[in-house]
């Protein structure tokens, strides 16, 4: 499993450096595209599930819910920052500033501030049950902000940020060569996170 | 037990007259932020001088400042009743619904009132003009019930952690902002003399509603072990 994992994350990573055409305007750093949009859907996904988790907590009380939940935030957290160093870096080098508030920069910021606080909060507790009720609560009190950062902002304002790859529209303006190796990067990046999500939550089953 | 059943609404408010008077009685947190507030204030205007600030910093400071004084003292409602240890008591008594509600609003009108202390001194220091006062009070007073409704919650949430005030912040942070920005958007345009549009108004209301629901949602698992 670890092996194909690998493979494949290898395969990607080729496919990127060599297969892929440089893109019109964008030329050669189009690449760091193929790395961005896997990290940040990862970091949303990462949310979500650890928000759902939280919900799972709460009705069942079963403390194995809360550390699906932590361990999802976790590595969220970590996604997030690559997801907005990488989308920084691309910002330096095709508008010239790394950091402007666009709107995308603000959701990415408001999501990472919610990991940040999340994970203060869990570090701040020290009985198990309690830390795991109020944390879940908290995560989904967090989650209120999703609407906004995901239709409004990006709806209302200017953005400089090039339309997301399902857009508006419902089209796809992309060679087919990229939409295959972004997918196939898309799936690796999530199996990432989930052999590493699995790997952490059955080391907390063995210390428990 | 108390003899007479009390329904919702008479609940809600003997929680918040409670808050109040033992709030009447010390005066502690009304002081604490209002001087909170005024050398904050002052402190601006003295270092800005005799300079004037374009229309959106001076708004953008307007709400950091009600945002921060409100982290200086909201955290009260809930972190007072635990180091006191009358949240058992409170918890006997009274339902989740009306704690919350009750403290919702005691914290409501505590901003209020500080918001009415505020914007005559912050006219007097900063120099500033405001030109559609209806519009404007209707912003401050929905901003207010903003971060009230979003500190009310995680004041609960900070109430049994270690740390209580540096977290406080932290965690209400995020979850205010939606609302923190169009406050901002919506005053700086008052004082470039523009009127809002009704779409940032609606959207602060919806906001706040949307906020009290959650919290009223979750309260519950907070507040009954």
């Amino acid at each position: 499993m670890k092996l194909v994992l690998l493979l494949w994350i290898m395969g990607v990573i080729y496919a990127v450096l060599y297969i892929v055409p440089p893109a019109e305007g964008l030329g050669e750093l189009v690449r760091i595209a193929f790395f961005h949009i896997p990290v940040a859907w990862v970091s949303v996904l990462a949310f979500l599930l650890s928000a759902g988790w939280s919900i799972q907590y709460l009705r069942t009380r079963d403390i194995q819910y809360d550390w699906k939940s932590s361990a999802a935030a976790s590595l969220g957290l970590l996604f997030c920052l690559l997801a907005t160093i990488s989308g920084a870096i691309f910002a330096k080098l095709t508008w010239g500033a790394y950091w402007n508030w666009d709107p995308r920069q603000t959701s990415i910021f408001i999501l990472l501030l919610i990991y940040g606080a999340y994970l203060v909060l869990r570090s701040s507790i020290q009985e198990e049950k309690e830390r795991a009720r109020i944390s879940a609560v908290y995560a989904l009190l967090s989650f209120l902000t999703v609407p906004f950062l995901v239709f409004i902002i990006p709806r209302f304002y200017f953005s400089l940020h090039p339309e997301p790859v399902i857009n508006s529209g419902g089209k796809l303006e992309m060679d087919t060569i990229m939409i295959y190796v972004l997918l196939a990067a898309v799936g690796a990046c999530t199996a990432l996170f989930w052999q590493c999500f699995s790997y952490m939550v059955h080391n907390k089953q063995k210390s428990a | 037990m108390p003899t007479i059943r009390l329904n919702l609404l008479n609940c809600i408010w003997a929680i918040m007259m409670k808050d109040g008077l033992c709030e009447f009685r010390t005066r502690y947190a009304v002081s604490a932020l209002f001087m909170f507030a005024l050398i904050s204030l002052a402190s601006i205007s003295m270092s800005i001088g005799a300079a004037s600030l374009p229309a959106d910093l001076t708004a953008a400071l307007l709400w950091v400042l009600l945002f921060f004084c409100a982290m200086a003292g909201l955290s009260r409602v809930f972190v007072q009743e635990e180091e006191s240890g009358t949240i058992i008591a409170l918890q006997i008594y009274g339902s989740g619904q009306a704690v919350l509600f009750g403290k919702l609003l005691f914290n409501i009108l505590m901003l209020l009132s500080l918001t009415m202390l505020i914007i005559p001194l912050f006219i007097i220091f900063l120099n500033v003009d405001i030109y559609h006062w209806p519009i404007f009070i209707v912003v401050l007073i929905l901003g207010d019930i903003g971060i009230a409704a979003a500190s009310t919650i995680t004041a609960a949430v900070v109430a049994k952690t270690q740390g209580k005030n540096a977290l406080f912040t932290v965690l209400t942070f995020p979850i205010l902002l939606p609302q923190f920005l169009s406050s901002i958007s919506a005053t700086a345009k008052i004082l470039m003399n523009v009127k809002p549009d009704i779409s940032d108004i609606l959207f602060m209301a919806v906001y706040n509603v949307v906020l009290m629901i959650a919290s009223s949602i979750v309260f519950d698992y907070l507040w009954y072990d």
